[in-house]
């Protein structure tokens, strides 16, 4: 089994007492904790921290860390017979180095001594689905590790697979619940639940929030000025779009209804927000009726600069 | 071992015992969380329900409340920030649809 160095995770001496592992494990919650740190990975990085926090500030699990003696941080190491021995767990190779300590110290005493039911645990596990999957439904292959205790209650991690039927309606951010497909439960306790975390995938023309679709719609500046018919893509093949003349960047169009659907019917609306889109390059042509346009036009797009002026 | 679950059978309700179990709050935090506006309810012929989203929230109030050894006056308080950053996340990417190219 691989060594986890506890103290170095909290960044603290060995000696260190019960108050500065407090503060270390304090501080560090602080960057880590899933509900409030957006940096990546932080999620691992937290798990690691309550893991030597849970370790550390319990006395009798500090001393049978303790007394595995020191290691490398990753170093592959066997508790001794004389350990396994004083503190009645072997460290078999599969065992995760925290699977030493669960049956110690509070929470763990209890559920050796029997009579303490406790729910399962619940997994949490990303989703990344298509928008075209969300509105349709889509059924996903769940591949996850997930820590389940074992007769003993002991802790081990067991490959978990799950096929799992997504409704449509769902929204990108969403938290789904299933319930009793988390964690067995301990002692009769009832199994745990599966929040499934729904998170959309880039979409290469729309943009989502809630049940509502955007969609960027360039027009050319002539179409900007003189109005156009446009075929606009939704999910469900395209809609002819009417744009009214002297239309300006960043108006929206809504057409009611072309999201996402709703689960219990009903969808949310599809915004196309116009964009006056300009040719990478201008031929001679094109440049002359610019010109003859400059001339003839009273068009002053920046009048606003001298209001209040005297 | 594959598993097929439809998750609209499960778009359930919750009673009150049942957010307790699965949260792990105490009783009087979640009636406090009610009073604030934190726990959503639906009520039904006298019957008050919770949604999966007021579970997930009570979760993250437990979650806060361990790790960080919170009273409930330090959970409301961590919960209303979280709840303030959610809604200018949710506003940021409103805009960010609106401002497309």
């Amino acid at each position: 089994m691989k060594y986890k160095d506890y103290y170095a995770i909290l960044g603290v001496e060995r000696g260190a007492d019960e108050d500065a592992i407090k503060k270390a494990y304090r501080k560090l919650a602080r960057k880590y904790h899933p509900d409030v740190s957006k940096e990546s990975g932080a999620e691992e990085k937290f798990k690691e921290v309550a893991e030597a926090y849970q370790t550390l500030s319990d006395k009798e699990k500090r001393a049978a860390y303790d007394q595995l003696g020191s290691h490398r941080n990753g170093e592959d190491f066997r508790p001794s017979q004389d350990w396994e021995t004083r503190f009645g767990q072997s460290g078999m190779d599969d065992f995760d180095l925290s699977d030493l300590f669960s049956h110690l110290g509070g929470f763990g005493r209890q559920t050796r001594r029997g009579g303490f039911s406790m729910p399962g645990q619940d997994y949490e596990v990303e989703a990344r689905i298509s928008i075209e999957d969300a509105a349709q439904g889509t059924e996903l292959d769940l591949n996850f590790e997930a820590p389940s205790l074992d007769d003993r209650g002991r802790t081990r991690r067991t490959q978990k697979q799950l096929h799992i039927r997504v409704p449509k309606g769902v929204v990108d951010g969403q938290r789904l619940r299933v319930p009793g497909k988390g964690g067995p439960g301990v002692q009769g306790g009832p199994p745990g639940d599966l929040y499934l975390n729904i998170g959309f995938m880039p979409h290469r023309l729309f943009k989502t929030t809630g049940h509502d679709l955007y969609l960027e719609l360039p027009l050319a500046p002539w179409e900007a000025v003189l109005g156009a018919e446009i075929e606009v893509p939704t999910l469900e093949g395209t809609l002819k779009v009417r744009v009214k003349p002297g239309a300006r960047a960043g108006q929206k169009l809504r057409l009611a209804e072309k999201g996402l659907p709703k689960p219990k019917g009903g969808a949310g609306d599809l915004y196309c927000v116009l964009q006056i889109a300009m040719p990478e390059k201008t031929n001679e042509a094109e440049k002359a009726l610019y010109e003859q346009l400059q001339r003839e036009s009273k068009f002053d797009p920046r009048q606003h600069f001298k209001a209040g002026r005297a | 071992m594959s598993d097929i679950l439809d998750l609209l059978s499960h778009d359930t309700r919750l009673h009150f015992e049942e957010l307790l179990n699965l949260s792990g709050l105490h009783q009087d935090e979640v009636h406090e969380l009610i009073e604030l506006g934190f726990l959503q309810t639906h009520e039904e012929n006298d019957v008050r329900f919770f949604s999966t989203q007021s579970l997930v929230q009570a979760r993250r109030a437990a979650r806060l409340r361990r790790d960080f050894d919170l009273n409930i006056s330090g959970m409301v308080l961590a919960l209303s920030y979280l709840e303030r950053i959610d809604v200018l996340e949710r506003r940021i990417k409103e805009l960010e649809c609106h401002l497309l190219g």
